[in-house]
């Protein structure tokens, strides 16, 4: 049987090292020692992900609010559009990796088309271009739920789409991945490109929120207006 | 499908609970947590655990044997889990791999 | 030649699932319209046992409605659901009678 640690002394500034953290750390030792990957590959591994976020995705969404031609590009050809923005799907080693896949298409929204991703079997995520999935991505609450009762979900993140509107569910079974282009809204005439890319957050482009004029997601809400 | 194992069992503290609503399962993710998804990527990169089938074991397990887990600590359990089950690592192994890294981090 | 083609009305099968298929639970037996031809691709049920000269087959993105997907569908009739499936998945709807 396990001890019981009731308290662990903090460690420097990050607090208790949960069971969890040092189920994590023997889990990765262990496997490094038996050969199954290497350090290094871990390191790499790690260093991508942080450096991925949804950067990306949002600038080619700016991008598509202010080029007619790159849009048109971009809903032709995903893939091979991402290039432009420095973003290779087929790349391991730069912004793809082996279990991402390589058809990439965005979904455009319309007065009359509210889009939204999900993955019912595994939580694919476009993860080129936003980054890691967030947490809640992953759970079956959202899996199973977003499938058969898209805006109860859609409510649950602060969403109500009018009765007119499409809510088009995208279930990312097979071999592609999704990003949603939201519409511009209004309030953004004269923006930058870069203006434009601080408000397609990572939500916006998964489809459970709509971009607003004072949200960046850089801040939190509480230090933002109203 | 194997029971649980208890070395994993003996990870979930008192007082812990799993998140109950969408917005609680958000927020950056732990270090540890971005640690071990580039664990999970390695295995399926690597050819020891396939993502696929990882992903359906977290899906499996964590709603029966590992109900009671935070759903954050899912990735970690269950890939621990799957790689007891291979045999590629035994659950005295694993022991006492935490034991030397719980004394690393107190030590420090 | 691809099977089925932009606008046509498919059923997806209800057949026995192999290991691995991709084909979800909750679209079988259900119909909806072919909106998209996708590239050909290694079928996820040969995919899966590592094979390299698994059998490729045509991929179609099926769009279903909602109400037509689940019953009692709480949303409203406009929505829909995506989402891609095989060519041996599909077979075409049988005409409703009239």
């Amino acid at each position: 049987m396990s001890q019981t640690h009731d308290h662990h002394a903090p460690i420097q500034e990050s607090g208790e090292i949960s069971e969890f953290e040092i189920l994590e750390t023997a889990v990765r030792e262990l496997a490094i020692e038996k050969g199954l990957f290497s350090a290094e590959d871990h390191r790499r591994f790690s260093e991508w992900a942080e450096s991925v976020g949804p950067a990306g995705g949002s600038r080619l969404v700016a991008k598509a609010w202010t080029d007619p031609e790159f849009k048109a590009r971009l809903l032709a050809d995903g893939t091979e559009t991402c290039k432009e923005v420095g973003i290779d799907w087929r790349d391991p080693t730069g912004s793809g990796t082996p279990s991402d896949y390589t058809y990439f298409y965005v979904l455009e929204n319309t007065p009359t088309v509210h889009n939204v991703i999900v993955c019912t079997l595994c939580s694919c995520y476009p993860r080129p271009v936003l980054g890691m999935s967030p947490d809640w991505y992953r759970t079956p609450n959202y899996r199973r739920r977003l499938v058969r009762w898209p805006r109860e979900v859609l409510a649950e993140f602060g969403l109500h789409m009018p009765p007119e509107v499409e809510v088009r569910v995208h279930d990312s079974n097979q071999k592609s991945r999704f990003m949603v282009m939201p519409m511009r809204p209004e309030g953004t005439e004269g923006w930058t490109e870069e203006q434009l890319a601080a408000i397609v957050t990572r939500d916006t482009m998964i489809g459970v929120a709509l971009p607003q004029v004072d949200w960046t997601a850089s801040e939190p809400p509480s230090k933002v207006g109203a | 499908m194997s029971d649980g194992y208890r070395v994993l069992f003996d990870t979930l503290e008192p007082g812990s609970r799993r998140e109950s609503s969408l917005p609680e399962l958000d927020g950056k993710p732990a270090p540890w947590e971005s640690s071990m998804q580039a664990t999970c990527e390695c295995l399926s990169w690597r050819g020891a655990l396939d993502n696929l089938e990882r992903r359906e074991a977290e899906d499996e397990l964590g709603e029966t044997i590992y109900l009671d887990f935070p759903v954050r600590a899912r990735s970690a359990v269950v890939t621990a889990h799957a790689l007891l089950d291979l045999g590629i690592i035994d659950q005295e192994e694993l022991r006492s791999k935490m034991e030397a890294v719980r004394e690393r981090f107190e030590r420090e | 030649m691809t099977r089925f083609q932009i606008g046509d009305r498919v059923t997806v099968k209800d057949a026995t699932s192999m290991f691995h298929t991709r084909t979800q639970a909750y679209t079988r037996g259900r119909t909806g319209v072919v909106v998209e031809h996708r590239p050909e691709w290694v079928i996820p049920e040969d995919e899966a046992w590592g094979r390299e000269d698994g059998r490729k087959e045509p991929f179609y993105v099926v769009r279903f409605l909602q109400r037509d997907l689940w019953p009692k569908y709480t949303g409203f009739d406009a929505d829909t659901l995506e989402t891609e499936c095989s060519e041996r998945w599909l077979e075409p709807a049988e005409e409703e009678p009239k």
